[in-house]
């Protein structure tokens, strides 16, 4: 069975980090584009198809925080997995209660990113599939008024 | 009467029949007097009993009372030295003041006025002891707030480096883990020196490792969570820390001992991290004893603090050693063995939970650390015999158990 490759963006302002991680991401098979701010992020969400945004939080100007919440302002259904330092925890946690999926501690195991990506693309499907329900529900709905 | 008793003190005289009724009516004002017939002798018995005052002879064979007077005034400066002079001997007197003897009497002297004397000699000397030992107080009291600043720049410091070290050695491990995936392609399979590569890159990813292992327990110390406090009781704490480390222990030929506390302590606190931190020194403890060895680890009731004590019968901690084992990075372990953090983080959580801990060690002897840590829990009584509040706190401890796995 073919697996379906990730849509992945990484976002860290430490270009080494994005560059090697992203090479490393594609050899597993998903689909990565890095960028390296919280703008850049926003402008190629606008653009592109992305299911999971790595985010590092402690980044110059706007900084993972502000950018998550910009995200889901946008676009409630891509999911973000937070890149912390230790001892962060706290702002790990706010970045949950603001709908990250969920957080790594950098240097983060690879093993354990993989099983997040993994979780975390699994929800944003059934979030769409959910969607895509409630959508046909209305649209019979709908057509049942019409006859 | 009391203050009397208290006095000990040392006559010293070559005539036996003098000396030996002034002792005895010196005896009678409730007096410890004992007695030398040189100078020499006088040194020998300060050796092994120190004495308050001395009443010495001026005029003895041998040493005179001179020259043994400023041996006294060197070797043990707590000690003041009445001098006793013939009559025609008054300068003898002054230059025995001149070199610090408190004062002196011409023979034949009234019994009277030398306990007089003997008193006013023992006044200064407790005076002056007093004194000192408020200055070594404050002393230490200085040192150990410098002490303490100092570990607090450095945690600050350490806090800062490791967070700067982080980010490149995330860098290290996405490119060694990059590589990895490479050499295992089947392209790759046949390259040239294929298995030294995957080698060596076993040995980068390892070293990612351990260097991530010393920065997160330096973050550890800077950042910790909120403690979780519940109401636990250190026997069952104790026993659990011998459990843990009864592997390293049975490893290395060391046995970890539980010394027996008749009266079970409840405590109001966070378990997990004082656990982390008696684990930490029974596992030092272990680890400073030779085959053989043995580490107790015991408690006690004190001042309303419940303190642990973790004893080892191992090499002991050097005296030049002793200010820097809370140091952050100080170990005595090879490389590669110890972060040398253990200690570091050990006091700072102790201090988080309101406690303090203390050291005695001696070369060759072993070395005993104390943890004491506030009470604050609910009278005995109360809970020794509520199994359901015990089972409770179980459930408790797996569900935290549980939630911190999950991270």
């Amino acid at each position: 069975m073919v697996r379906v490759p990730i849509n992945i963006l990484v976002v860290d302002d430490e270009e080494d980090f994005v560059e090697m991680f992203s090479m490393r991401l594609e050899e597993m098979g998903e689909i990565v584009k890095g960028v390296h701010s919280g703008q850049e992020c926003l402008d190629i969400l606008a653009q592109a198809d992305v299911d999971v945004v790595i985010l590092d939080i402690k980044m110059p100007g706007m900084d993972g925080i502000e950018t998550l919440r910009e995200i889901k302002r946008r676009n409630p259904i891509v999911e973000v997995i937070l890149l912390t330092g230790h001892g962060t925890t706290d702002t790990a946690v706010e970045g949950m209660k603001l709908g990250a999926f969920d957080y790594l501690n950098k240097p983060a195991d690879f093993r354990e990113l993989m099983e997040k990506l993994e979780g975390a693309r699994k929800r944003k499907a059934e979030q769409e599939e959910r969607i895509r329900k409630a959508e046909s529900r209305t649209l019979m709905r709908k057509t049942g008024n019409l006859f | 009467m009391n203050n009397e008793k208290a006095i000990k003190l040392l006559l010293v005289d070559d005539e036996d029949a003098f000396r030996q009724a002034l002792a005895k009516r010196l005896g009678r004002r409730e007096m410890d007097v004992f007695q030398a017939s040189t100078g020499e002798e006088a040194l020998e018995v300060l050796k092994a009993t120190p004495a308050n005052v001395v009443v010495m002879d001026v005029k003895m064979p041998g040493m005179g009372g001179l020259d043994a007077l400023s041996r006294i005034r060197h070797e043990h400066p707590g000690t003041e030295v009445i001098l006793l002079t013939g009559q025609a001997a008054v300068e003898d007197g002054i230059t025995g003041i001149r070199s610090g003897a408190f004062d002196y009497l011409q023979k034949p002297v009234e019994t009277e006025n030398l306990v007089n004397k003997i008193r006013q000699a023992f006044d200064k000397g407790k005076h002056r002891t007093d004194l000192a030992k408020e200055a070594e107080m404050r002393e230490s009291l200085e040192r150990q707030m410098a002490t303490a600043e100092r570990l607090a720049s450095l945690g600050t410091l350490a806090a800062g480096v490791a967070h700067e070290i982080n980010n490149p050695l995330a860098i290290i491990a996405e490119a060694a883990g990059y590589m990895r995936l490479l050499l295992k392609k089947e392209e790759c399979a046949t390259i040239p020196f294929h298995d030294q590569l995957e080698k060596a890159l076993g040995k980068i990813e390892k070293s990612v490792g351990r260097a991530k292992r010393t920065t997160m327990q330096l973050l550890g110390f800077a950042g910790q969570p909120d403690a979780v406090y519940r109401e636990i009781e250190l026997d069952d704490l104790v026993e659990e820390v011998i459990l843990l480390v009864s592997g390293q222990a049975s490893g290395m030929g060391v046995t970890v001992i539980k010394e027996q506390n008749p009266c079970p302590i409840i405590l109001w606190t966070d378990p997990h991290r004082l656990r982390q931190v008696l684990i930490n020194l029974v596992s030092n403890g272990i680890a400073a004893c030779d085959r053989g060895g043995r580490v107790f680890i015991g408690s006690a009731f004190s001042e309303g603090m419940a303190v642990i004590h973790v004893r080892d019968t191992g090499h002991g901690i050097p005296k030049e050693n002793m200010d820097r084992i809370f140091e952050p990075f100080f170990t005595t372990k090879p490389p590669g063995q110890g972060t040398g953090l253990g200690l570091f983080v050990s006091l700072d959580i102790i201090k988080r939970l309101g406690g303090a801990i203390q050291v005695e060690s001696k070369v060759g002897q072993g070395a005993c650390f104390r943890v004491s840590v506030p009470r604050r829990g609910k009278a005995c009584p109360e809970v020794s015999n509520d199994i359901d509040w015990r089972d409770k706190a179980r459930e408790l401890e797996r569900r935290d158990n549980h939630g911190a796995g999950a991270h």
